[in-house]
């Protein structure tokens, strides 16, 4: 075995730890507190939701969501605003995670996928919104960063209603 | 049905307000479906969806299911996707390459043209009178079909004229958008948005040229990215995304100069030469691209056309500038199917698609910050117009102040001109056929 190699096997992260790290990110949602939630995200950090399945350009082709800091900073400061009409009903959500695998890990970035199912109230109907994350983990001191968020719907390709938070 | 009498239809619409049965009543919708959407040219697909011979793609004319399908010489077909057996929706995939269809219950086979093939086991129709040759057993032809810089319409009737009537000065908005590409040729990019809507599809026509609701209804996304900007340190350039947004939050006055303009058939446009889409930054490399391909004088004057929403009634809306279409599926009185469709200009920079698709998932999305609010309200009038309390929609904003020219009629861009440029055409068409009728 190499020294980086070794290296790499001795770094590994644990599969536990990384759960936390998404369960508490998916509180986040759950409580409505967008704020906090994107300081999850790296600096270049992406929330992507495709607008169909295997797409592999989000610049290119339409998604659903694509979002940089920036959105998701104008998007926290829209999230519940007086002035908006649809936003005068409540937004709430309940994330459930599981299947958690680590797929890949280079000794800087772990690729994570979960399955998740989020029950959403929406405009007073409640809709159940299903499918596979990946994520790009990145280390930052003890705990982790996200470089990417990819959400993929099991029906991102089917006529929906709106996604009025971030899955 | 038949519980509307043509009284009763003209009764509905009046020169400033329209009777809110228009947007509930199930029966109302069902004689749409039948009256104009059965009668006008409906958008069904661009050309480049189905390049190659055995391209087909499915999707709806009204209520319809239809295929549009490019025969083995190159001709495009719109065909109803119904088996003429008995009656099996037989293309299912939304859209690929085949010889031909069969239909999977009891495997009649059609061409691309949709004329029938084959049966199995053909003896036992042996004098029926059944026959091959007769349309009834084939996939049935739309009345009239034909396309206009690639964009493929169809019209279930054969007495409406044709497809350039139809469009009248409504196609320079689809020439500007062809030819902001320096091939003159549009290409589709990617799947469409699909969004479904709870409300009457005539709500969200409306909008679209509906100027007096972006600062009020898409106030807070202003807002929110203004204070965001604000807390950003002294000269930080402002981002893409800004400009985009921005404009949405324009003035009344803003919006008047925009102005609006009205053609026949319920067809019209905001805007002109200037537009929320004006100010755009320029992208590096396609006004050059532009020059070489026309020259510099002709590519000033492409680009200088800046049309807001053109809405071709009752079924497609149109941005030249911005390289999106949006196209209406209705569902049922209260349930309406937006799809939003875009396009690369072939020969340009691909910057240009990519600020096509970032203004469309800013703008269009169905988690975008724009599109949910204009969906609120529509639901809301969905639920409030059912209310006792007054029976009518008010239109009547800049009522008498229109300008005629030429068939057209313009006037500032607040006027509810473009609502009452609709329902004329809605009355055209909910009466024509009756009146028709009654005649003969």
């Amino acid at each position: 075995m190499t020294a980086k190699a070794a290296e790499k096997t001795a770094s590994a992260p644990d599969v536990m730890d990384i759960e936390k790290f998404l369960y508490d990110e998916a509180d986040l949602l759950d409580r409505g507190d967008l704020k906090a939630w994107l300081e999850l995200f790296t600096e270049d950090g992406r929330y992507w939701m495709p607008a169909r399945p295997d797409q592999d350009d989000p610049e290119t082709e339409i998604s659903l969501f694509y979002d940089d800091r920036l959105l998701m900073s104008i998007r926290a400061l829209n999230f519940g605003h007086p002035l908006s009409p649809m936003m005068e009903h409540p937004v709430r959500t309940s994330h459930v995670i599981g299947n958690v695998r680590l797929a890949d890990w280079d000794g800087e970035t772990a690729r994570v996928t979960a399955n998740f199912h989020v029950v959403a109230l929406q405009r007073k109907e409640q809709t159940v919104f299903a499918g596979r994350y990946t994520y790009e983990l990145v280390r930052a001191g003890a705990g982790w960063k996200i470089r990417q968020k990819r959400v993929d719907l099991i029906n991102c390709d089917m006529p929906m209603k709106n996604i009025l938070i971030y899955l | 049905m038949g519980g509307y009498s043509i009284e009763h239809i003209r009764s509905l619409v009046e020169d400033a307000r329209v009777h809110r049965d228009v947007y509930i009543d199930p029966e109302i919708f069902d004689l749409e479906m039948e009256r104009i959407w059965g009668r006008a040219w409906i958008y069904v697909g661009h050309e480049s969806q189905i390049p190659n011979p055995g391209d087909y793609f499915i999707t709806r004319v009204g209520k319809e299911p239809v295929v549009m399908t490019r025969g083995k010489d190159g001709q495009v077909h719109v065909i109803y996707n119904r088996c003429a057996h008995k009656g099996a929706k037989v293309v299912e995939r939304t859209c690929g390459n085949a010889q031909g269809f069969r239909c999977p219950y009891h495997g009649w086979t059609y061409k691309l043209d949709g004329s029938l093939q084959g049966v199995p086991a053909r003896s036992g129709y042996a004098d029926t009178g059944f026959d091959m040759k007769d349309p009834r057993f084939h996939m049935q032809k739309l009345a009239q079909v034909d396309s206009y810089r690639g964009f493929v319409f169809a019209c279930q009737s054969k007495d409406t004229p044709d497809l350039k009537t139809f469009l009248g000065d409504a196609a320079a908005t689809l020439d500007n958008m062809a030819d902001r590409s320096p091939e003159g040729e549009l290409e589709v990019a990617g799947a469409p948005l699909q969004y479904v809507h709870d409300c009457n599809w005539k709500m969200w026509v409306e909008n679209l040229n509906d100027a007096m609701h972006p600062m009020v209804a898409h106030s807070s996304v202003g807002d929110a990215a203004r204070r965001y900007a604000a807390q950003l340190p002294e000269g930080t350039p402002y981002p893409r995304e800004a400009e985009i947004i921005f404009p949405f939050g324009s003035s009344y006055k803003f919006f008047d100069e925009m102005g609006v303009t009205t053609l026949p058939y319920g067809h019209g446009y905001m805007g002109g030469e200037m537009s929320i889409h004006t100010e755009y930054s320029e992208i590096p490399g396609y006004f050059e691209a532009m020059v070489a391909s026309y020259g510099e004088e002709r590519a000033k004057q492409i680009l200088s056309q800046n049309r807001h929403n053109t809405i071709f009634y009752p079924s497609f809306t149109a941005k030249d500038a911005v390289q999106a279409v949006r196209v209406v599926r209705p569902i049922a009185v209260d349930k309406t199917i937006i799809e939003t469709w875009h396009f690369r200009l072939k020969g340009a920079p691909e910057d240009m698609l990519k600020r096509t698709i970032l203004y469309s998932r800013l703008i269009n999305s169905n988690g975008s910050m724009v599109g949910p609010d204009d969906w609120d309200c529509y639901a809301r009038m969905q639920e409030a117009l059912v209310s006792q309390s007054y029976e009518w929609v008010d239109m009547r904003r800049g009522l008498g102040k229109e300008e005629r020219l030429d068939g057209k009629e313009r006037s500032f861009g607040t006027s509810d001109l473009s609502f009452r440029n609709q329902y004329r055409a809605w009355l055209d068409y909910m009466t024509k056929d009756v009146e028709d009728r009654e005649a003969a």
